[in-house]
Formats: structure tokens, C-alpha cells, sequence
């Protein structure tokens, strides 16, 4: 194949962990976008396009892919260390879903044609992706999935609708899970297809969700024609193959990240409201303090499992239950705390760092979106401690 | 919904507070597209809507007939408020019949009438703090946290000096009223009066409001606690609706044990937080006051304020991804709930209150 020439010159890879985070620490904080930190919303490809271009042009947008598809091929504990220093600095997510969903799967499920026509795009922020995952009666259910692709011959015809599509808005291209075999059982009839979001026959509506932002879409697929090639891996292994990318997405949602920016405007709040040294207070923070300390240590575990390169197990689903409770009820004692306040949409006092509701409102979502808490809780009852 | 228990009225008072939910229902309806339509604008209230409450005689309930209102008591104010906060309805009714309760007290006798009729929005700005019951000492300091500020005609404004606290009675234009937005798509003003020579702003209406101001404050906790309640009833059963409809891995999400015993920690709240109401309406109803009356009050707006979370916060984890989205009703409730739960004190401010007000027994 043709190589794609990494931007990077350096093996990143191959530095001690201390001066690699170090480097990559000291390069963030000088290009990194300032009023860009700790955006208090998901922002679109418009607000962070700059910082996607940017990553790009060093070529750092993909820290995990190897280095011949122009990634940095950094080892799972070197990416982890380039993860930390990004949220330690507060760097808002970009449209990552060609980054972290799609390139890694076309890496190992797809083609060589379709690595060389995809994976260059994604670096160069030309294809920006979504997923087409969730559908309206398909929620904690993810399998029973009813968007549906025909074979025409020469192409699919796709017809459904997803939900939940987050940035759809700012995507071109969307990776769908569809069903082709509707005789097999639910899990096995389902494939990948990737989908051009200018294809006629695709409407996107968004969401306006409680922050009153439309982070998430609708994807209406009406008789769109997806050519063959864009079926990834085999037909009908498209549940597998997802299913081996959402263990990321469960270490990612367990991450203290968001507990521990809830943590550090709570204090901020307490002592605006003067009540920072009132015992009450003082004890129910040294409670999250020490939930967060306990969140980090139980993080660092799974995080040792992923640096020695190994898969989570099914146990990684409580990582995700402590985070978003711990982070909610933060946001509970913040709301407690402000009084009056907790009613406002906006800041107090134009201080984005004291936004008690909108926090409050940015947390309740946690314990149902990436599987809701009552589905993770099943998990570890079933999988974990193979319960009846 | 089935009540928890009986009510602690007779079947007199039962019937009154019936009639009351009734015309409630009837004034109010049960579309929200009114309500929806209201948020993120000024006054974010329809001015017509609230000149009907009036005529109906919401504002007046509980003010005695000799002063213009319809003297009825607590029990049927409860059931209103209850009806209010079922229906979202933006109309600061609430505030408004604390300030007629203290123009009442005040025998004043020109803005009243028409504050009872809906006619006048004269609201009542009595906090310069968050988290507090204390009406604010300075004369000339800015008012916080006033609701619906920016379709006041007046503002009463209360100082408190020494031990009494007196009475002033502002119109709008002596004041600069800046807002700003709530969750539930109304908001909260920012009142500060023009410079003015005297005592204190616009004219001085009554020495000493202590005691009324006192009371006001507790009904209008009360009757906030109630509002919190219709909030939680009107968006648990649409939960349960959904429960019973919804889908998933081939059967009704309801039929799942894990969010059963949700929604069943959600009813027992519910049924706690309507037990404390009922308890306080009445017992103010019987002739409770002082400190006894004040507890009543204090444990059933701390109840309030606290379920209404847990519920609403139920509510939308039960509804999962669809709860989240702007269009959908229930985060309608959880919104309004974030504005009443502090409103008039928060959960923790009336248990610390009841527990100081309330001295524990022995054999307790």
C-alpha cells in the first residue's frame, strides 16, 4: 500500500512517559485555542475546527492510529498520557468520531481501498464523520435496530431513521448500523455501512436538548443508495465490530474528568456564597472529595489494564455508574449551595465558572447516554457476578 | 392518582377545595403549548390569563372578605397552588397573593383591588440574599431574586428597622429592574429604586408589616411546597404512562424490577410530600400559628423541595435519552422545579428551621 507520510517526524512513542508528557503538555498550552477551555457545551465543527486544523497540521488529530495511516502509533499508555493532558488543560472534544470510531475500525475491518480513501480525510478534517447507532425504539435495546439496507445489485437502499446522532449537523459522512438480514437472529443480521450525508434521501433534524443546545440529530434515511463498497468488514458482522469499539467508550465515560471539574466549581461556588468553612458544607465536600480520590484510584486501575495493551473486561461498566452519580451529586450539593441561584439558565454574575444550573442540567444526561446506569447495572450483574 | 390516606379536612372542606380544582383545571387547561410559548420572552406571563385568575378569584383566596377577597383558607390555597404547578403555569400568582396578603395587612386600599383582580403586578421584593427568610435591611440596596420582574407594575418593598419592619409601595417607574432568565424560561429581577430623600423609597404604606410579612412568607412557602407537588404528580404520571408503553428487549420498560422500584420511590415521595402539605394547610386552617405553625410549614417546604428533585430527577432517568430533549414535556417539570425548590427557602434552610422551631421530647 501507499504509506501515508506521518506529519509528525518524531517517534513520539518512543520517549520516556515524564518528557513525553511533558512535550505534548508544553505544546497544548502554547496553541491551544484560550477561550476554547472548558467550553460549558459540546461545540460544533465552526468553534472547534481551529484546534481540529491545528492537531492536524502537527499532526497529532490521531494519536492511536499507527504511524503508516498518519497517526502518532502511540502506545495505549502514551495515549492515555496525551488524553490526560488534554483534559487537564480543559481542550473541548472535537468532531472525533472519524478519530476514535470510524478510522480505528476501517483500520482493522476495512479494506485497503477504502483505509486510502477514508483515513486521509478524517486527518485532514475533510470528511467529518457521525454515528448511526440509536434509533427511536431502539435505545438500551441497541440490537433490535430496524434501519434497513437492500441489496439492489450494485448498491443498498437504505430506509430507517437514527436518533441521538451527535453534531450530525456538521458531519458529511455517517456510519450506520444496518440491517441486512432480518430471518437472523437480532445481533447477526446487522452490517456497517458507511454512508455520504449529501446522498439525497438524508435529512437531518436536530435536537435542542434540556441545555438547550442541538448537540444530538435525527438522521432520516429515505431510499438513499450507498454504493457496495461502503459496507466495512463482512455482512452481518457489523454488531460485532461496533461492539469491540464501545469498551472505549466505556473507560472514556469513566473517566474523573467531569467530576473533577464539577468539584473545582463547587468549591469556587462555596466560597462566592460564604459558606465554605460551615461545617455542614466542609463535610459533604470532603464526601466528594474523597468519592473523586477513590473515582481515580479504581480510573488508574483499568487505565494500568489498557497501558499493558490488554482488553477491559465487563467490569469496566461500574467505572461509568461511580463517575456520572459521583458527578451528579456534585452538581446536587452545588445547587443546594447557590439557593436562588440554582434557578438561573445563565452564569452568575457573568462568571462562566458559576453556572450551578446549567452543570446541574449537564450532569442528569450522564446516567443514560453511552447505556443508561439501569443497563450497566445489568451488566455487572449478569456478566460480572454472573448472577440468575 | 390515587391519594395516599385521607385528607386531614372534613368533608366540607374537602368539598370547597374540589370545587376550587376544578375551576383550577378549568381556567388553566391541560396543553402546554401556552406554556411553551411564554418561555424565553417578557414578561413571560400573559397578562390577559392573569387578569382571568383574578376575576376567578385566585389572588384574593385567602385574603379576607372584608379587605376584597374571597377568605377562604389554606386547604383550598394549597389545592390551587397544586393546580398552578401541574399546569406550569408562569403566572406569579404566588407572589402576588403574598403581596395582597400584605397590602391587606397594611389596610391599604388603592392598589389592592386591583392586584386582587390581576389588574396590577405589583410584586413583593423583600430579599437582598440568596438562602435566606430575613426581609432585607437596607432601604436602598438592591432586591434579588424578585420572579417575573419585568412585568411588575409596583414593587411592595419591605425594610426592616430594628425590631418592625415597615412598608413601602413602589411603582415601576422609581425603579431599574434588570432579569435574568431561568431554567423554565422565565426569570428572576434585579430591583433597584432611584435615589430618593426619607426613610425609604416611594411612599411609606405601613409601619410595621413584621408579623404579616412574617406569615406571607410562610404561606407563600407553603403554597410553593404545593406547586412542586402538582409539578411532581403531573410528571410522575406521565412517567408511569411511559412506563407502561415504552418498549424494550420486546416487553414494557415498566415490567422491568430495577425501574419499578424506581417509580415506587418516586410514589413514596410524593405521598410524603402530600402528607406534609395537607398537615401544614390545615393546621394553619385550625388556628396554628407562631412557632408551631412555622414548623408545619418549614418540614413540608423542605420535604417539597427536596422530593420535587428526587422526583423530577426520577422522571427523567426513567423516560432515558427522550426525557433530555427540549420537546418532550418532562423536563419541563424538572426546569420549574429548579426555579421552586429555593424559592421562598430551600430544603436545607426550612430543616435547619424546623428542627430550631420544633423542641423534640422525651419518649420522641
Amino acid at each position: 500500500m501507499n504509506a501515508i507520510t506521518p506529519r509528525e517526524p518524531l517517534d513520539l512513542d518512543a520517549m520516556p512517559d515524564e518528557a513525553f508528557r511533558l512535550h505534548i503538555r508544553a505544546w497544548i498550552e502554547e496553541n491551544y485555542p484560550p477561550e476554547l477551555r472548558n467550553p460549558p457545551k459540546r461545540l460544533h465543527w465552526e468553534e472547534n475546527k481551529v484546534w481540529y486544523l491545528k492537531l492536524a497540521e502537527k499532526g497529532w488529530l490521531c494519536p492511536g492510529w499507527p504511524r503508516e495511516y498518519g497517526g502518532l502509533g502511540l502506545s495505549p499508555a502514551k495515549q492515555i498520557i496525551f488524553t490526560e493532558e488534554l483534559e487537564r488543560w480543559g481542550c473541548a472534544r472535537c468532531n472525533d468520531h472519524g478519530i476514535i470510531m470510524l478510522g480505528p475500525l476501517v483500520i482493522r475491518y476495512g479494506t485497503e481501498e477504502q483505509k486510502q480513501r477514508f483515513l486521509p480525510k478524517i486527518l485532514t478534517g475533510e470528511h467529518i464523520w457521525c454515528q448511526g447507532y440509536s434509533e427511536p425504539n431502539s435505545g438500551s435495546d441497541l440490537a433490535s435496530l430496524r434501519t434497513e439496507a437492500v441489496d439492489m445489485g450494485d448498491h443498498y437502499l437504505v430506509n430507517g431513521q437514527k436518533i441521538w446522532t451527535t453534531l450530525a449537523q456538521d458531519a458529511n459522512w455517517i456510519f450506520l448500523l444496518v440491517r441486512t438480514d432480518k430471518t437472523a437472529k437480532k445481533q447477526e443480521g446487522i452490517s456497517f455501512l458507511l454512508a455520504d450525508m449529501t446522498s439525497p434521501g438524508i435529512t437531518v433534524r436536530p435536537i435542542v436538548n434540556l441545555e438547550m443546545h442541538d448537540e444530538f440529530c435525527e438522521v432520516f434515511l429515505d431510499n438513499v443508495k450507498v454504493p457496495k463498497e461502503n459496507l466495512v468488514g463482512q455482512l452481518n458482522k457489523g454488531w460485532d465490530m461496533a461492539k469491540a469499539l464501545l469498551s472505549f467508550e466505556r473507560i472514556y465515560l469513566g473517566s474523573p474528568r467531569q467530576s473533577a471539574y464539577a468539584l473545582a466549581r463547587l468549591r469556587q461556588l462555596a466560597e462566592k456564597m460564604g459558606v465554605a468553612d460551615d461545617p455542614l458544607f466542609a463535610e459533604r465536600y470532603a464526601r466528594h472529595r474523597a468519592d473523586l480520590e477513590d473515582l481515580k484510584a479504581l480510573y488508574a486501575r483499568y487505565v494500568a489494564v489498557l497501558k499493558q495493551g490488554r482488553p477491559l473486561g465487563a467490569d469496566v461498566s461500574q467505572l461509568k455508574v461511580i463517575q456520572s452519580e459521583l458527578f451528579q451529586r456534585i452538581t446536587e450539593t452545588a445547587l443546594e449551595v447557590a439557593g436562588e441561584n440554582a434557578a438561573l439558565f445563565g452564569p452568575m454574575e457573568g462568571n462562566r465558572h458559576l453556572n450551578p444550573g446549567a452543570l446541574y442540567i449537564q450532569a442528569r444526561p450522564t446516567s443514560i447516554y453511552g447505556g443508561t446506569n439501569e443497563i450497566q447495572r445489568n451488566i455487572l450483574a449478569k456478566n460480572v457476578l454472573e448472577l440468575p | 392518582m390515587s391519594a395516599a390516606g385521607i385528607a386531614p379536612f372534613d368533608e366540607e372542606r374537602l368539598e370547597s377545595i374540589s370545587m376550587i380544582r376544578d375551576s383550577a383545571r378549568g381556567l388553566l387547561g391541560a396543553d402546554l403549548a401556552r406554556v411553551r410559548a411564554l418561555r424565553f420572552t417578557e414578561p413571560g406571563f400573559d397578562p390577559a390569563k392573569l387578569a382571568e385568575m383574578g376575576q376567578a378569584g385566585w389572588i384574593g383566596l385567602a385574603v379576607p372578605e372584608q379587605a376584597g377577597g374571597a377568605g377562604l383558607g389554606m386547604g383550598e390555597a394549597v389545592a390551587l397552588a397544586e393546580e398552578l404547578g401541574r399546569a406550569l403555569a408562569p403566572e406569579p400568582v404566588i407572589p402576588l397573593m403574598l403581596s395582597a396578603h400584605l397590602l391587606a395587612a397594611a389596610g391599604e386600599e388603592t392598589v389592592l383591588p386591583l392586584v386582587l383582580a390581576g389588574e396590577a403586578v405589583a410584586l413583593t421584593a423583600w430579599q437582598d440574599r440568596a438562602n435566606t427568610l430575613e426581609p432585607a435591611a437596607s432601604a436602598d440596596g438592591a432586591r434579588r431574586f424578585v420572579p417575573m420582574g419585568a412585568g411588575a407594575s409596583h414593587f411592595l418593598w419591605p425594610v426592616r428597622e430594628g425590631g418592625r419592619v415597615a412598608l413601602h409601595l413602589l411603582v415601576r417607574d422609581m425603579t431599574e429592574v434588570t432579569n435574568e432568565t431561568t431554567q423554565d424560561g422565565g426569570h428572576l429581577s434585579t430591583v433597584r429604586p432611584e435615589p430618593f430623600v426619607g426613610h425609604g423609597p416611594g411612599s411609606h404604606i405601613a409601619d410595621d408589616i413584621g408579623e404579616a410579612l412574617a406569615e406571607g412568607l410562610d404561606r407563600a412557602a407553603l403554597l410553593t411546597a404545593a406547586a412542586l407537588l402538582g409539578g411532581m404528580e403531573a410528571a410522575f404520571a406521565m412517567t408511569l404512562d411511559y412506563l407502561r408503553t415504552r418498549q424494550q428487549f420486546g416487553r414494557v420498560i415498566g415490567s422491568f424490577q430495577a425501574l419499578q422500584h424506581k417509580a415506587a420511590d418516586a410514589k413514596m415521595q410524593v405521598a410524603l410530600t402530600r402528607a406534609a402539605v395537607e398537615q401544614a394547610a390545615a393546621a394553619l386552617d385550625a388556628g396554628a400559628t407562631g412557632d408551631a405553625a412555622r414548623a408545619l410549614v418549614s418540614r413540608a417546604k423542605a420535604r417539597a423541595s427536596e422530593a420535587g428533585m428526587l422526583v423530577q430527577q426520577a422522571c427523567l432517568q426513567l423516560h432515558g435519552g427522550i426525557g433530555y430533549t427540549d420537546q418532550y414535556d418532562v423536563g419541563l417539570y424538572l426546569r420549574r422545579a429548579m426555579v421552586l425548590a429555593p424559592a421562598f427557602g430551600g430544603a436545607a434552610l426550612h430543616r435547619r428551621r424546623f428542627h430550631a422551631l420544633t423542641p423534640e421530647t422525651e419518649d420522641a
